[in-house]
């Protein structure tokens, strides 16, 4: 018993995993989309890849989905920029979609317009991402490089009011690729609400 | 009678608006929050400052956030609407509780939380009316889910001229918090890069000898550190040493270079606000040893006090000690280590078995040497400690020169149990002493050297208790070792009271004389022990020097019991006696020789033999780290050349040729940390584990840095089983 106490005191201490070093090659994962095609980041190679992680209850979400994030998913896709929306909500827990259809149902209400959405209820995509909130967002360029991680503008708020002064990160950081340059602000603290992991 | 309560009701308030209306305010409900403005003053003064706090009563489980609110979430906006010349400041924010969410943590409040903020009052802001100060503000309330909510508050003050009395209902809780909340205090702090680790180092008079369990430090950044990782904590004298985890802000990503670490140092003692600057860590904030990180964060509604429980490495605290520290004591008995010791005793006891007064007073002297002594290491050892030495239990073995003295002493022992000489014994005989008065003496040396030569060796239970002591302040730690004395004490005191028990022994006679001579032989071989000990810690030269100082002492005991033969029989001792002196001298004069012998630079670094089979490196926390970034088993085996049970345990248990075979099969790796000699390194790891003693033995599985803690007695099959495990992940 004493023996389990120590071990579990000293457990957090030894962790010596990487936090957001994520600044390098984007993690390769394997997800079932709404239609149940197996989807993989392998794929993609060649092409730009935007990750969002999406709680379709999530304020910040919502917020975000009043015409602000179906325009950049218009605008990237028309670029041919590959948009993969990511809900890993666990099952019983806000924003989980129990198949694709659920899913495809919210899509088609609110108009989104992303290459797909991935079904990652188990949190697997999550965890490799270390996604922390919804909207977190990841742009990934043509040779597999995380290129921009972190919040999908520069106000931290739940108000749509906020969204027209705000400096929209991913429409940026998209820009600064297509022109060849150097994304110019590869990361910020994302803000939302926590991406509902499943219970340890 | 309905006169009355017409002018009740229209002279009350007339009266009332005469002196100043009284502080209103009211509250409104959100959806999952209460909330209205308090105030600590029941009036505003002109020309001064006024906190007026922003009280949520929050849903329980549901919580509002910090300044940082970690991983997500959003704090708490205010926005005021104040009478021209009237100002706000910022938010004192108190120091918030660590919630967990997944692998994700937020700094957050549950249940009530308010939030003061200076409201400045203008110089012309006239006594005798009122003021209405109004607040919209903005907050995020999670629990599951997350909700938005907003309200606006107002509050009403009426305006006095002279000092304003506190708030009856709030003055003294709006107080409480605002001298709760973290200041500064003038500490010094800097901080220092190290691959993904972020060194802060703290000190400063706040936090000279603070109990720094459970620390933690929160940024005001979100960007600085990652917040899910644990802190690890390193105590100094004057402050504090937390490893954090950076965060992107000092990777590759970040668009300008890290200057300041700044936020809220949050400790037992209080929580201080800091500045830390990139630079050399302070002298003074390592050197105690380290503390296990704080707890995980709670989860929902339980506040982050579990931190605390964790940080001691013993559930239960004092008591639990108390109770583990006796049975540690107790089964000490049974140790290797202990062995030898013994059968100094064991002699003692078969002379006095059947003179029941005599073992009384015999077994409490010998009680009175083991608590006397296991008190003195102790306070030596807690006294050596906060000099800031980094040191552990059996820290007096790790001094070549104690070592040195032991075995000779050791070595006189066991000649006088051969027969060699007798110390006060034929004395005693002779002209009829006070009986039991030199065996007192024998028997309270008994119990000294039992506790100095073979307490070093950690027993089971022992290991917790003496771990937890040595984080507590020094009256604790002394009590912990106290319970330890008597429980080591105890079996020996126990055969001396308990009449019957030695009665069985046959009645005295020459069967003692050959058992006396024939637990001479475990002393020698005690001797030797020390002797080899020795030897590691200071080399070949020097241990010619103490073998050759042992004959001349042993030389001295011969010469010694001649005289005292001699005098016995009505002869000048004297010529003997001059012989044992210099014997003695010359002997004690070649032991200070071979201790100021230069020690040969350390032999640490090569592969060494752990037995026949198996082989071992050195230890160091990044060779675990990196053997575990490639994927392997690692067994680290915490030892000590004076640490018998170490040693029995790497001959039977890690020595064999199926433990090379399993090693191999598991692709596993066997890492030494020798504490033979002292090693801040070892001692902090030993500490990381809440222990304070060798031997320690842990095995990380494949891709988890939380290791398995082995028991402290091995066997082969023990191990090999835990290895495979261990493999598995």
């Amino acid at each position: 018993m004493i023996t389990r106490r120590l071990i579990v005191a000293s457990a957090p201490l030894v962790v010596l995993a990487p936090s957001l070093a994520l600044a390098g090659p984007a993690p390769a994962f394997t997800a079932k989309d709404i239609d149940g095609k197996t989807r993989s980041l392998a794929e993609f190679k060649g092409k730009t890849v935007v990750l969002e992680w999406v709680n379709e209850g999530c304020p910040y979400v919502k917020k975000h989905y009043s015409g602000n994030m179906q325009g950049l998913q218009q605008a990237a896709t028309a670029d041919g920029v590959v948009w993969l929306s990511v809900a890993s909500s666990a099952p019983g827990k806000q924003g989980y979609f129990a198949d694709g259809g659920q899913a495809r149902t919210w899509i088609n209400a609110k108009g989104a317009k992303p290459t797909t959405l991935l079904l990652d209820s188990e949190g697997v995509v999550a965890t490799a991402y270390k996604a922390k909130t919804t909207p977190h967002m990841f742009v990934i360029d043509p040779a597999g490089q995380v290129v921009y991680q972190g919040a999908i503008d520069d106000r931290p708020s739940n108000k749509v009011e906020d969204i027209a002064g705000a400096k929209n990160y991913v429409a940026a950081a998209l820009s600064d690729l297509k022109a060849g340059r150097k994304v110019a602000v590869p990361a910020s603290q994302p803000y939302g609400c926590a991406v509902k992991y499943k219970d340890a | 009678m309905l006169l009355r309560r017409l002018f009740a009701a229209v002279l009350a308030p007339l009266a009332l608006l005469a002196v100043g209306a009284p502080a209103r305010a009211e509250v409104v409900k959100t959806g999952h929050i209460e909330v209205e403005l308090v105030a600590q003053e029941a009036a505003a003064v002109p020309g001064s400052t006024v906190f007026v706090a922003l009280r949520q009563k929050i849903q329980t489980h549901w919580h509002t956030y910090w300044r940082n609110p970690g991983d997500a979430g959003d704090a708490t906006k205010i926005v005021w609407t104040l009478p021209p010349g009237w100002t706000a400041g910022d938010i004192v924010w108190p120091t918030p509780e660590r919630v967990r969410v997944g692998p994700l943590q937020d700094y957050a409040y549950n249940g009530e939380v308010l939030l003061p903020v200076p409201i400045t009052v203008p110089a012309t802001a006239r006594p005798g009316e009122s003021v209405t100060l109004k607040a919209a503000a903005a907050f995020l309330v999670c629990e599951e889910i997350c909700v938005p909510e907003d309200a606006v508050v107002t509050l009403t003050l009426p305006i006095v001229a002279g000092p304003a009395k506190p708030d009856p209902k709030w003055g003294e809780t709006v107080a409480t918090v605002l001298a709760k909340a973290p200041k500064p205090a003038g500490l010094k702090a800097v901080w220092t890069r190290d691959g993904q680790a972020v060194k802060l180092s703290v000190t400063g008079a706040a936090l000279k000898g603070g109990d720094f369990a459970g620390a933690y430090f929160f940024p005001y950044s979100g960007q600085v550190i990652d917040h899910a990782a644990p802190q690890a904590i390193e105590r100094g004298p004057d402050g504090l040493t937390l490893t954090l985890t950076s965060g992107f802000a000092f990777g590759p990503e970040a668009t300008e270079p890290v200057k300041e670490l700044v936020g809220v140092v949050a400790t037992k003692g209080g929580d201080y606000e800091i500045t830390a600057v990139e630079g050399a860590p302070l002298p003074g904030s390592v050197g105690l040893g380290s503390l296990p990180a704080a707890g995980a964060g709670s989860t929902g509604g339980a506040s982050s006090s579990s931190g605390g429980a964790a940080a001691s490495g013993l559930a239960g605290g004092l008591p639990v000690a108390l109770l583990f520290a006796f049975l540690g004591g107790l089964i000490l008995n049974l140790m290797p280590c202990v062995f030898p010791v013994l059968s100094m005793k064991a002699a003692s006891l078969a002379a006095h078995a059947h003179d029941a007064g005599k073992t009384r007073v015999q077994g409490l002297a010998f009680l009175v040497g083991v608590v006397a002594t296991f008190l003195a290491l102790a306070g030596l050892l807690i006294a050596v400690r906060a000099g800031g030495a980094a040191v552990g239990w059996g820290f007096q073995l790790q001094s070549p020169a104690v070592v040195a003295v032991l075995s000779l002493l050791m070595l006189l022992v066991a000649l006088n149990l051969s027969g060699v000489f007798e110390v006060g014994a034929a004395a005693q005989g002779a002209a009829g002493r006070v009986s039991g008065g030199s065996g007192l003496a024998g028997a309270f040396l008994t119990g000294a050297l039992a506790v100095i030569v073979a307490a070093p060796c950690t027993a089971p239970f022992m290991a917790g208790a003496l771990g937890f002591a040595l984080t507590q302040p020094p009256v604790f730690a002394l009590a912990v070792f106290l319970a330890l004395a008597l429980g080591f004490a105890a079996p020996f005191v126990i055969l001396a009271f308990v009449p019957g028990l030695l009665r069985k022994l046959p009645r005295p006679g020459p069967w003692m004389d050959v058992l006396k001579h024939a637990l001479a032989f475990p002393m020698y071989g005690a001797a030797a022990w020390l002797v080899w000990v020795f030897s590691q810690q200071a080399g070949g030269v020097a241990l010619a020097l103490l073998l050759a100082a042992a004959v001349l002492v042993a030389f001295a005991a011969w010469a010694y019991g001649l005289g005292e033969t001699r005098r016995f029989a009505g002869k000048t001792p004297l010529v003997a006696f001059g012989f044992a002196l210099a014997g003695l001298v010359s002997g004690v004069a070649l032991t200070v020789g071979a201790l100021k012998v230069p020690t040969p630079a350390a032999s640490g670094s090569q592969t060494a033999e752990a037995g026949s089979g198996l082989a071992s490196e050195p230890w160091s926390p990044e060779r675990v780290a990196a053997l575990q970034a490639e994927g392997k088993v690692v067994m680290v085996d915490f030892t000590a050349d004076w640490c018998v049970t170490c040693k029995v345990n790497e001959k039977t248990a890690l020595g064999g040729a199926r433990l090379a075979e399993a090693f191999k099969a598991q692709n596993a790796v066997l890492l030494k940390a020798d504490w033979t000699k002292r090693d801040a390194a070892i001692a902090a790891a030993l500490a990381e584990h809440g222990r304070a003693g060798v031997p320690l033995y842990l095995v990380y599985p494949k891709g988890s840095s939380a290791p398995v803690i082995l028991p402290q007695l091995l066997t082969e099959g023990l191990v090999i089983e835990a290895v495979e495990k261990a493999a598995k992940g």
